[in-house]
């Protein structure tokens, strides 16, 4: 038998696949594994069934500018009437008594007729954008001043303002000529909105939290406590290799389960969203990127969270009672990541550097997804600004859900920085697990 | 039959340098205690080459001892070395070392194959290597016919030895093994025995514990004696066998005719009382247990008494301790 030359890698190597080989084929053989994993597939699974329901219902047209509404009773929508320049409040003023007379419009045509125009993005300063579709702006008989209830000049536009004030936070403002994209089309909006929302919000509490957490508890505190428990680890402790050895390798092995089973999903989430989601084309390629970024910071949270519990199950015989506190924390600091990604309190826990990647790569797919929602919020009333009433659907969640990664730094950079930490974190709590294993006596 | 140890197949030689001459086990004024108990106090060992039987009862301290050696106990006083390195810090020493844990879980949906292939990877083993070994393992403890079958299935016999062929994984120059014919069958202690023996005959270290004295007096001489936490006796099982040949003994015979055999051995030096029990049993007292047992055949024979069974009440590890104990020590 040819001998090959004998390296710490090799060494390495075999020990570290007989164990992770071993870990594989025992928690396949474990009912609890299955249950875990399919537990976590029916949530997830309900969640798309739920998305592709809201995606294939149609959402309702709100005529935003109210003119489709014949008020004075003689047949004429309002929006018409305004057009052609007779008193929409006069019952005995309207196109009928043109000559020659002009037929009334259906009142559909004064639905959703004037969308967003938006061409602009974010950057610092004011800008102009917008246009009058129905020409109720444009309209002749208006006066210079009239159309331009803005004031900045130029008239039916809307003007878009960010500003940086002393605390370091971006603001925006709104303010639109009358008229100007005041009635958009709420299914266009809405469809696009709740798809995005949707997928950060599967992504961030479905994958990273619900996956992330619930998987490690339950598959990742009996890596080491359940062998010592059963006696069983005796036979791995006779062997020579040391603990924190045996702890890493423990932990890749059921990495070696969670990591195909959360991209298996993700895959699916990709597939199902690519599809039904909005949008004319026929799949949405462009949010492969983000699903790849809620793969991939899933597996990070899963590797800290897997450290971490398997650190807790050798420190207790009830570690998973000492992990729930962990995730009751962690939840709380995905609630606060979405309300306010900037805190400082974030960088103190796992998920937090989980979500900022999820943001990251949401602001280089989606990169005006913030004026997205500033559109959405406004809804076309150009006077009200910030008004709930007028916000139109999806916008509400769509704001929840995404956010800015903090730190002030580049979506790129963001990413970079939040997996070191990350990989920093894990690396750790296997410093602090293989300590704990390590001083430990097994009767 | 007995497979060449030295074959290819081996695993790799260990870059860590043992210190020169070292025993393979040696402890040095070893105490473990839990809180106030003392589980093992003042014990001083050195041991290299044969098989050295452990005996005390439960609780004596020989899971205590053997987890000492394993490291996974840290020793409150003293300090324990194999092949001259302390196993609580370095794991290294393991790799010359097989081990057979006294705890009756295994992993039941293996097969003995696997489970032993598995584990002798980690003993720095490639995947092919770690199944040749598992294969001459398997058949010098005579699993082979079962080695692809799951552990599950097996009978507490064929754990046992399965335990024993994953600790002679990688040839072991010392191996230790924590009770390894509790709850065998006659026929499973036997080829247990035999293997035990068989690695003494090779040269091995081998550490084996045991309740029941006549176990270990099958398998060695030598013995340790273990008694609540303290060495009692090391040496050979024969020189603390004579001595108490010295004390009173009993023998028991059960017989048709207590009466007849009675009159035959009441002449005897050796014997210094005897009492019918009942009517069936004869019960003699000796000083000297070995003669009358060279003798008592004979008697029985020229006679031709009708004798079902003959029992030495006392001669277990319970009388054994109670002498050691009662200030005989050896």
């Amino acid at each position: 038998m040819a001998t090959k030359p004998q390296s710490i890698y090799r060494s390495l190597d075999r020990k570290a696949s007989a164990i992770i080989e071993f870990t594989l084929r025992q928690y396949r053989t474990k009912k609890s594994t299955w249950v875990v994993l399919g537990v976590g597939f029916t949530a997830l699974s309900l969640i798309f069934l739920i998305y592709i329901d809201v995606m294939a219902s149609e959402f309702e047209s709100i005529d935003n500018d109210r003119d489709s509404t014949d008020y004075d009773n003689d047949g004429y929508p309002r929006g018409q009437e305004i057009l052609l320049g007779t008193d929409p409040w006069d019952g005995n003023s309207h196109p009928g008594l043109f000559d020659p007379p002009i037929e009334p419009d259906p009142k559909s045509m004064y639905i959703n007729e004037d969308d967003f125009d938006w061409d602009v993005t974010i950057r610092l300063g004011e800008q102009s954008t917008g246009y009058d579709d129905d020409g109720d702006c444009l309209d002749s008989n208006k006066t210079a001043s009239q159309k331009d209830t803005n004031g900045n000049g130029i008239p039916c536009d809307i003007v878009v303002e960010y500003y940086r004030l002393s605390d370091g936070n971006f603001y925006a403002s709104i303010d639109a000529d009358n008229g100007v994209d005041e009635d958009p089309d709420e299914d266009a909006y809405s469809r696009e909105a709740i798809h995005i929302a949707f997928v950060l919000s599967i992504g961030k509490l479905g994958f990273v939290l619900l996956l992330g957490i619930f998987l490690p508890l339950f598959m990742a505190t009996g890596l080491i406590r359940d062998e010592m428990n059963s006696g069983t680890m005796h036979f791995m402790l006779a062997k020579p290799i040391a603990r924190t050895e045996l702890f890493l390798y423990r932990t890749l092995g059921y990495l070696g389960i969670v990591w195909p089973y959360v991209i298996a999903l993700g895959i699916l989430g990709a597939i199902v969203s690519g599809f039904a989601g909005s949008g004319d084309s026929f799949f949405r390629f462009a949010d492969l990127g983000v699903w790849l970024a809620i793969i991939f910071a899933t597996m990070m949270a899963t590797l800290v969270y897997g450290m971490l519990f398997n650190a807790l199950g050798v420190l207790w015989k009830y570690g998973i009672i000492l992990a729930i506190p962990f995730a009751a924390w962690e939840l709380g600091m995905a609630l606060l990541s979405m309300g306010a990604p900037d805190a400082t309190l974030l960088r103190f826990s796992i998920i937090g550097w989980a979500l900022m990647i999820i943001d990251a790569a949401a602001m280089l797919v989606w990169p005006n997804l913030d004026l997205f929602i500033l559109m959405g919020n406004w809804g076309g009333d150009g006077n009200a600004g910030w008004n709930f009433e007028t916000s139109l659907e999806g916008a509400g969640p769509l704001g929840f859900f995404s956010s800015k990664p903090g730190l002030g730094l580049s979506a790129f950079t963001a990413m970079i920085v939040s997996t070191l930490v990350l990989l920093f974190q894990a690396a750790i709590f296997w410093f602090i697990g293989g300590a704990l294993f390590k001083g430990k006596e097994i009767q | 039959m007995i497979p060449d140890f030295d074959q290819q197949g081996k695993a790799q030689t260990q870059q860590w340098e043992p210190e020169v001459a070292a025993p393979a086990i040696l402890l040095e004024n070893v105490s473990k205690s839990y809180g106030r108990i003392f589980a093992l106090s003042n014990i001083t060992l050195a041991l290299n080459g044969g098989v050295t039987g452990v005996l005390g009862m439960n609780g004596a301290g020989k899971s205590t001892l053997f987890n000492l050696l394993m490291g996974k106990l840290k020793v409150s006083q003293g300090s324990v070395k194999l092949f001259g390195t302390d196993p609580w810090k370095n794991p290294a020493p393991y790799a010359r070392v097989g081990f057979v844990p006294e705890h009756e879980k295994m992993y039941d949906w293996m097969t003995g194959h696997e489970f032993v292939s598995t584990f002798a990877r980690l003993n720095g083993l490639t995947r092919d290597e770690a199944k040749g070994e598992a294969d001459r393992v398997l058949d010098f403890v005579s699993l082979s016919d079962v080695a692809h079958k799951k552990i599950g299935q097996y009978s507490k016999g064929m754990r046992q030895r399965v335990k024993i062929a994953h600790a002679l994984v990688n040839d072991p120059e010392l191996i230790i093994l924590d009770e390894p014919l509790q709850g065998c069958d006659p026929l499973a202690r036997t080829t247990i025995m035999n293997v035990i023996r068989e690695l003494g005959r090779m040269g091995r270290t081998v550490l084996v514990s045991s309740h029941i004295l006549q176990e270990i007096e099958r398998i060695t001489e030598q013995i340790i004696i273990l008694h609540q936490g303290r060495l009692l006796a090391l040496g050979n099982l024969h020189s603390i066998r004579e001595r108490l040949d010295k004390i009173p003994h009993r023998i028991s015979i059960q017989t048709e005719d207590p009466k007849a055999l009675a009159k035959d051995v009441i002449d005897l030096d050796e014997v210094f009382g005897i009492s019918f029990p009942d009517g069936k049993n004869l019960s003699i007292q000796t000083h000297n247990l070995g003669a009358i047992h060279s003798r008592l055949p004979r008697i029985i024979v020229d006679n031709n008494h009708k004798v079902s069974t003959i029992d030495n009440p006392d001669d277990d590890l319970a009388s054994i301790l109670g002498y050691l104990t009662s200030g005989g020590g050896v």
